[in-house]
């Protein structure tokens, strides 16, 4: 169930993010305060991408099923689609009219039917897809973060360009597209934060110029505020989008952050997921930061998502101890389902 | 009847009058070729080579459509391995399916997973597989497609990418090179490219890739053993080469080792290597002469050296395939064989070894550092750096093992000239596994811990001398002693000898043991230096030049290739083969092959 029934209580903050919130976003949350009731039906569908199993053994026959599971249910229950085999699906986003875009080791899929049937939209020459995004305001528009770079289709996937103008070494772990300018992007790298102003085609420094970096996110109230997760360095923090950039780790003890989440509706709340520390919380924004894993029993958590219709219910998804789910906003967890499974990626529409 | 049916009766019979009619090296390769098929027909393993060869022979033919029912029907079952080798079974044997097999197969490139891999082993067969399923099935949407691509769209994706590697791998070599292991999965899919593809440019390519994989095989290959340095190899098969999927192919094809694979229970053939060289043996595809010559003819000592590329380096690298520079000296007796060090590839390489005829097993010798690191994984996996090393250990189980028999690692490197190698390890403080291991094959005819310092090995008429440059300790284990040295700077110096070279073992030992390696700054300035046995004056630095008489040492001279069988100039595309008054010249740039005389 939605929890938008507390729009009494919380009107005034809605209205108050909303002003910065991205189109999409806002859509959602006056849909959800104008037709209250239908929300229910409207609930959010949340992707899974589940990249492995720890019991998967080459060649046998009772391989456990892996690739894209999807819940309409905040993750209560899930349904397989596509693809039963091992094809190393990193992370699925949906775009619109059942669009379902799929970041794999076979290169970038995508489904036109709300996942009954798939195509390979790149060739040859992609691979290694860690990421797909989908431009918000321009669905044709879609962005592939690789271990080769950037590739990026106008034209709903018909047809790929590599994007790599500006980088030094190309390996690209994650992609933000601005909510507030599509054609300003971000990209994660093994050499920093990079930044294009005109959709990819050339890509400059931002910041933090030689730390890997694993995950960048954007506050859902205020777009000019970035924070990135980092392979040594914990969690950084932009206020003036992405030109200047600080270190806010205070009460984090594990400073190998894969991913962010922050709660739509009370942006100050935000989750990462960590190597060794599994999920930490902060509910100051960033500056400080409590480590929130009773229950969890795999401390890699490589997947996070928070539910909008129920923010206190959080998902996150292990390497190698499936997915957990957190109905009181991570203060504990419980196994959810992907028994020894890698959760590489968790997103929600 | 199958088609080789006749042939059993009439083989005998044949063969004395084929050695006389035409060369000998091919008629004798007709019969391990048909000797391959019988046997494998008798196998009840459920895989695309046993029913090719079950089929082709005529022997339990209802077990094998049952068992291609059942493959067809599996859904579990799919990938890159599946891709190829499910439309080479076809391919050869689709005049014996009845027509609702044939529909299941052809189903199964609709429902099937088809994973595409993470390795260049991988992208062959899968683009293979691909290339052929295509073109046996064209015209055809996407709809009917696993990957929702249509059947001209699939062609041009298979044929554009095997049209890359081809022109990559002829030009800059392969980036997994030279595996003993991994042989099969290049050997097998271009077989069945070769034998199916319709359009004649890639026929032809198909076969010149045969030609280069066999002959780049070849000049390094004794009696059956692939030698030196190799880029990923198994350690079952490092410390018993003759184990390796690579004695197969050489049986068939060299005739060498003289004993077919599958009866020689000391070797312990990898089951994973199963009977993929069927298709080999089903194929049209003939060795030419002149790569059998280079094969088996050892009568004169040499050096051949190779440049490769390592795979692709996707983070933490300056360049994207740097190169792999490999030495090889090849004797009648042994192998000495030595990639320049460093990493190379991530978790099976294999940096170098002697590896000497005998007719025991575990005839090898050679030392590592059994480095692993996430970070060494992570420059060719997209995965995270502190997820990697378990991982991997999952499947390849020895990855962090202290005392596995496989490994690059950055603290290793070499020097050699001839049968005289110098190996360095400069292993950083607080590197995990902080040790160098040694395998010593126990046994060894002759074992011999001089007072000299060096330990001294014969094994039949091949004769092994390592100097150890830090104290080491020995350690018992079931095939062999491993040497185990922790000490972090550290080295060997080796040399070998044989009866032809050096006399008698005693001769052999007599000239080492007043030699002794110059390395007295060695932990300040790690260098060495030394005077061969036969007198050459090697000065090696780790990290730093490596000199030879005087002479800077140049990787450059190491060509594509260049050796007396086999020459080429890095990037060229031409590949020029020689022996004694007969050449074959492989021109990539145009699909050429010409042949002199």
């Amino acid at each position: 169930m939605m929890k938008v029934k507390k729009n009494s209580q919380e009107f005034p903050l809605i209205l108050r993010v909303e002003k910065r919130m991205s189109s999409w976003l806002v859509a959602v949350l006056l849909t959800g305060l104008v037709l209250s009731e239908p929300l229910v039906a409207r609930q959010e569908t949340v992707y899974m991408a589940v990249l492995n199993s720890r019991k998967h053994r080459i060649g046998a026959l009772d391989n456990p099923t892996v690739g894209l599971f999807v819940s309409t249910d905040a993750g209560a229950s899930w349904q397989h689609k596509g693809w039963t085999g091992y094809i190393r699906t990193f992370y699925t986003e949906a775009g619109s009219n059942g669009t379902i875009w799929s970041a794999c080791g076979n290169g970038v899929l995508r489904s036109t039917d709300n996942g009954k049937t798939w195509r390979i939209t790149t060739g040859g020459d992609v691979t290694e897809v860690l990421k797909v995004k989908v431009s918000p305001s321009s669905p044709k528009t879609v962005y592939a973060a690789t271990a080769y770079g950037v590739f990026k289709s106008t034209d709903h996937g018909t047809t790929w360009q590599q994007r790599n103008k500006g980088f030094g070494k190309p390996f690209v772990a994650d992609l933000l597209i601005d909510r507030s300018n599509e054609k300003r992007v971000f990209a994660a790298t093994e050499e920093g934060v990079f930044v294009s102003s005109n959709g990819g085609d050339q890509w400059r420094v931002a910041g933090l110029k030689g730390k890997g970096i694993r995950f960048i996110a954007q506050d859902p109230g205020n777009t000019a505020r970035l924070l990135v997760g980092t392979e040594e360095d914990g969690i950084n923090i932009s206020e003036d989008g992405g030109k200047t950039w600080y270190p806010s780790n205070t009460g984090l003890r594990h400073l190998t952050v894969y991913v962010i989440a922050m709660d739509p509706w009370a942006p100050a709340k935000v989750y990462l997921g960590t190597h060794g520390g599994g999920v930490y919380r902060s509910d100051d924004g960033g500056k400080s930061w409590t480590q929130k894993s009773e229950g969890l029993q795999n401390p890699d958590v490589h997947a996070l998502s928070v539910i909008p219709s129920s923010s206190n219910t959080i998902l996150a998804g292990t390497l190698n101890g499936g997915l957990y789910r957190s109905v009181d906003g991570g203060e504990t967890w419980q196994f959810n389902s992907q028994e020894e499974a890698q959760v590489w990626g968790l997103s929600v529409r | 009847m199958g088609a080789f049916g006749p042939m059993k009766t009439t083989f005998p019979i044949l063969l004395l009058v084929m050695v006389r009619a035409v060369a000998p090296a091919q008629s004798v390769f007709e019969q391990r070729h048909a000797e391959v098929v019988r046997v494998a027909s008798d196998e009840r393993d459920r895989s695309f080579s046993t029913i090719t060869a079950k089929l082709k022979t005529g022997n339990d033919v209802p077990y094998a459509l049952a068992m291609l029912d059942s493959l067809t029907k599996d859904e579990a079952i799919g990938g890159m391995f599946y891709s190829y080798s499910l439309i080479g079974c076809y391919l050869h044997t689709q005049d014996l399916l009845p027509d609702s097999l044939k529909r299941k197969v052809r189903e199964a490139y609709r429902t099937r997973t088809m994973y595409r891999g993470d390795t260049e082993n991988h992208w062959v067969m899968y683009y293979t597989g691909l290339y052929l399923a295509a073109q046996t099935w064209p015209d055809e949407e996407g709809s009917r497609w696993f990957n929702g691509r249509s059947s001209s769209e699939n062609f041009q994706e298979a044929r554009d990418w095997l049209d890359h590697w081809i022109t990559i791998s002829s030009t800059r070599g392969q980036g997994e090179f030279d595996s003993p292991t991994y042989i099969t999965t290049f050997m097998t899919p271009m077989v069945v490219l070769y034998d199916f593809a319709l359009d004649p440019v890639m026929k032809k390519k198909a076969q010149m890739m045969l030609d280069l994989l066999f002959v780049d095989f070849a000049a390094e290959h004794l009696q059956g053993n692939y030698g030196g340095g190799h880029s990923r190899d198994y350690p079952e098969d490092i410390i018993n080469p003759l184990a390796a999927p690579s004695t197969f192919w050489a049986w068939l094809y060299f005739g060498e080792p003289g004993f077919p694979p599958w009866v020689e229970t000391r070797y312990r053939p990898r089951h994973r290597s199963g009977w993929e060289p069927v298709f080999g043996a089903v194929s049209s595809y003939r060795l030419p002469d002149i790569i059998y010559r280079i094969a088996t003819d050892r009568t004169t000592p040499y050096v051949h050296t190779e440049t490769k590329r390592v795979r692709n380096v996707i983070r933490f690298g300056k360049e994207l395939n740097p190169p792999a520079f490999k030495y090889t000296y090849v004797t009648k007796n042994y192998i000495l064989g030595s990639l320049h060090g460093g990493i190379l590839q991530p978790i099976q390489q294999h940096t170098w070894d002697v590896t000497y005829v005998s007719d025991k097993p575990n005839n090898t010798i050679f030392t590592l550092h059994p480095f692993y690191s996430g970070k060494e994984l992570a420059m060719f996996f997209p995965e995270e750096e502190k997820f990697l090393s378990d991982e991997v250990d999952r499947y390849h189980k020895v990855y962090t093992n202290p005392n596995k028999w496989n490994s690059s690692s950055p603290y290793e490197q070499t020097f050699q000239h001839k049968n005289a190698l110098i190996v360095l390890y400069h292993i950083e403080q607080g590197v995990k596994q902080p040790h160098i291991n040694g395998f010593f094959p126990k046994n060894l005819d002759e074992f011999v811990r001089n007072a000299s310092g060096w330990i001294f090995c014969r094994a039949g008429g091949t004769y092994v001398a390592i100097y150890p440059l830090k104290p080491y300790q020995w350690m018992e284990e079931e095939v062999n002693w491993r040497l185990r040295s922790h000490e972090l700077n550290n080295g060997f110096v080796v040399e070998v000898g044989s009866l032809d070279e050096d006399g008698s073992f005693e001769a052999f030992q007599k000239r080492l043991r007043l030699k002794k390696p110059e390395y007295s700054g060695f932990d300040s300035n790690r260098t060495v230096e030394y005077i061969t046995r036969n007198g050459d004056r090697m000065k090696f630095t780790f990290g730093g030049e490596r000199v030879l008489n005087g002479r800077h040492h140049s990787f450059k001279e190491y060509g594509f290739f260049n050796g007396p069988f086999v020459q080429s100039k890095l990037g060229s595309g031409v590949i020029r083969m020689k022996y004694k008054n007969q050449t074959r010249t492989l021109n990539f740039n145009n699909v050429s092959l010409v042949d002199t005389p």
